[in-house]
């Protein structure tokens, strides 16, 4: 993240805005994090007291079309599974995203199921999606080894295809065989007709992502408005599944983080009447008060489950309160102001430089005072 | 939130407008673009019995060269008033206001008249008007009349517009080539009323200031000027700018808010007036 914002080059700009006495001071502010995600094993949920219940719920089946139906019991509002969890099910299963449909949010369709919070939809709903098509793919595979009279080891599946080992002429598509399996006419002998299969994952750990932000804030020295002027992440959540969604759940949680460090806030009068109760009065900053983001990414895979993915989720909104601050106190740092509540208001950041200047005033004048004693007590000594 | 009820009539004309207020008495109230008006119905903060809406009177939307002035009909919108290429060339503080008050659906809904006729000190374009010591032409019951920015705008959200009469036209003197403007806005958002804004529109000479007209947004009930840093600046020389910007909360009284004390509205004042000022001087 050093390189991504040319740290050095900020420093320089810094420094000459310092020697210029510029009322506009640049800020640079750091913040690394490491999260603690897909909240999920049952044992530790029960050890903290919520009882159990860590895992999450898939059912995936084939139909007779060759199309694919998951039913998952994460409950996106917004976090875009039904794209996610339909490229993980395409992945699996050779198939194409488009013929995936995934079904969510209701017990009719779902029976089982858990939450979407805490980072966990990916890490947990989504992995069980994947080791559900998995039990799919075990189950397709005998039966096209049945279909041409092949012995199972023998069978090889990529692309939606099983073939013969050395022989690829000798193939049947996974729709073939979800429709042989339909059909149930002429399947290995003992085995259950149809493409179905549930898993419930319950991983042996949570997932850790981490990251390191730099929030570049230009500080108005005489009036105290903060404009954040660049952002720069590296984020590890993993593999990532689908790069546009995890941008936008970056996006999103860095406007949460930055709105958090500047703009929003509940204020009561003295007689406990919220005063910001309109849209107006709560500050939810738009896209003028937001920089363009700088992202880029690392991968580290988890070890706790087969996809490695790790979860994006709070990612922004942790990584950036910090940052936005430490950039405020970094650009105010000749001033000798070492804190500033959130959210960092224009009047909070003036009367901070003119406490910490007066602060400063009165250091001096109790240095002055101890060097003056200090000479007489010195000169006292030389007689 | 939803208002208290009301009826609602259709001007056809501005003779029309006031023959309906007459009838409609004191509970009667003027609709144009709506973006302020509105928004306090629906909070309940006004709630009058009537609505009488201009905005279907076209003749009021225009923008005329008059010599040493513009002519700019009260029903004109801001969208408008910021693209007009009269305004533009003649009276730049007024165009590049309009394009920065609200958002662009106030821009474009909302109207010059509208916005001086509603007098909120938090307003952009009355601290603008006063600076420029525009003219409001008023028609009621008794005829025509023209009044001074200055005179105006008398309390909070009150103007000097009697209950039967109609502001048609806002003139605005043409600004000469040596002439320098500035509008500074202090907000969190872009989108929100000014903290506090200085609409300064300065008259150079040999490298100096003749004079300086300084209009304050939100530090008062009413739209002010800031006329101890006006008086310093007359005849000033350009380096006693910071100075005479130090006076310019003199006589005002800001609101002490969730946003801003007064005391912190006082010191943006001085701020602003200095950078306006500055900004006036390069323009």
């Amino acid at each position: 993240v050093l390189e991504l914002a040319d740290y050095e080059g900020l420093r320089e700009e810094q420094k000459r805005r310092r020697e210029n006495n510029d009322p506009v001071q640049l800020g640079i502010g750091f913040s690394t994090y490491t999260e603690i995600c897909g909240i999920a094993p049952s044992q530790v949920n029960a050890a903290v007291g919520l009882g159990g219940a860590g895992w999450e719920y898939a059912n995936v089946r084939m139909l007779m079309s060759g199309k694919v139906e998951v039913a998952t019991g994460t409950t996106p509002h917004g976090q875009g599974h039904e794209t996610s969890w339909s490229q993980i099910a395409a992945d699996a299963l050779g198939v194409s995203p488009d013929d995936v449909v995934v079904l969510h949010g209701d017990t009719a369709v779902v029976p089982l199921g858990r939450d979407t919070y805490g980072s966990r939809s990916l890490a947990v709903g989504g992995v069980a999606v994947h080791l559900a098509c998995e039990k799919i793919v075990d189950k397709a595979k005998k039966i096209a080894a049945h279909m041409l009279e092949a012995a199972e080891d023998d069978i090889e599946f990529e692309g939606g295809k099983f073939s013969v080992a050395g022989s690829p002429d000798q193939n049947v598509s996974i729709g073939d065989v979800a429709a042989a399996a339909f059909m149930g006419a002429d399947l290995p002998e003992g085995m259950e007709p149809g493409l179905t299969e549930n898993y419930v994952f319950d991983p042996p750990n949570f997932t850790f992502p981490f990251g390191a932000h730099i929030c570049v804030t230009e500080v108005d020295t005489e009036t105290g408005k903060v404009a954040v002027r660049d952002y720069f992440g590296v984020d590890d959540c993993g593999p990532v599944i689908n790069p546009i969604i995890v941008d936008g759940q970056l996006h999103g949680g860095l406007a949460q983080g930055i709105a958090s460090a500047i703009y929003e806030g509940a204020i009561y009068d003295e007689d406990g009447t919220l005063t910001t109760s309109s849209m107006v009065d709560y500050m939810i900053p738009g896209a003028p008060e937001l920089p363009n983001y700088t992202l880029e990414r690392t991968v580290t895979p988890s070890p706790t489950n087969p996809l490695g993915v790790k979860g994006v989720g709070e990612a922004g909104t942790i990584g950036s309160p910090q940052a936005v601050i430490n950039s405020i106190i970094d650009a105010l740092e000749p001033f000798g102001v070492k804190h500033i509540d959130m959210p960092a208001s224009p009047m909070r950041v003036w009367k901070a430089i003119q406490n910490a200047q007066g602060q400063q005033a009165g250091e001096r004048e109790a240095d002055a005072s101890l060097e003056s004693r200090g000479a007489d007590v010195q000169q006292g000594g030389d007689e | 939130m939803i208002p208290v009820a009301f009826d609602y009539e259709v001007a056809e004309s501005v003779d029309n407008a006031i023959e309906l207020l007459g009838q409609h008495g004191e509970d009667a109230k003027l609709i144009a673009g709506g973006h302020s008006l509105i928004p306090l119905m629906r909070l309940r903060l006004a709630a009058p019995t009537v609505l009488i809406d201009l905005d279907r009177l076209d003749d009021l939307r225009y923008v005329r060269d008059e010599g040493d002035h513009l002519a700019i009909g009260a029903l004109t919108r801001h969208r408008d008033v910021h693209n007009n290429e009269l305004i533009n060339e003649h009276c730049g503080i007024l165009s590049y206001t309009a394009g920065l008050l609200g958002d662009p659906s106030v821009q474009h809904r909302g109207t010059i008249g509208g916005t001086l006729a509603h007098g909120d000190p938090s307003g952009d374009m009355p601290s603008v008007i006063s600076a420029l010591e525009g003219e409001l032409v008023i028609k009621g019951p008794d005829g025509e009349r023209t009044v001074g920015a200055l005179d105006f705008f008398k309390e909070f959200l009150l103007t000097d517009l009697e209950p039967e009469e109609v502001l048609t036209e806002v003139r605005v003197p043409k600004l000469g080539s040596n002439t320098g403007w500035s509008y500074k806005k202090f907000s969190r958002r872009s989108q929100d009323w000014a903290i506090v804004g200085v609409a300064a529109v300065v008259e150079k000479s040999n490298g100096g200031i003749d004079s300086a007209r300084i209009g304050l947004t939100s530090m008062g009930s009413t739209p002010i000027r800031a006329s101890a840093t006006e008086e310093a600046l007359s005849g000033a020389s350009t380096d006693q700018v910071e100075e005479a910007a130090n006076s310019a909360d003199e006589g005002t009284s800001p609101a002490s808010d969730d946003a801003a004390s007064a005391e912190f509205r006082r010191h943006l004042a001085r701020v602003w007036t200095r950078r306006a000022v500055e900004e006036a001087l390069n323009r």
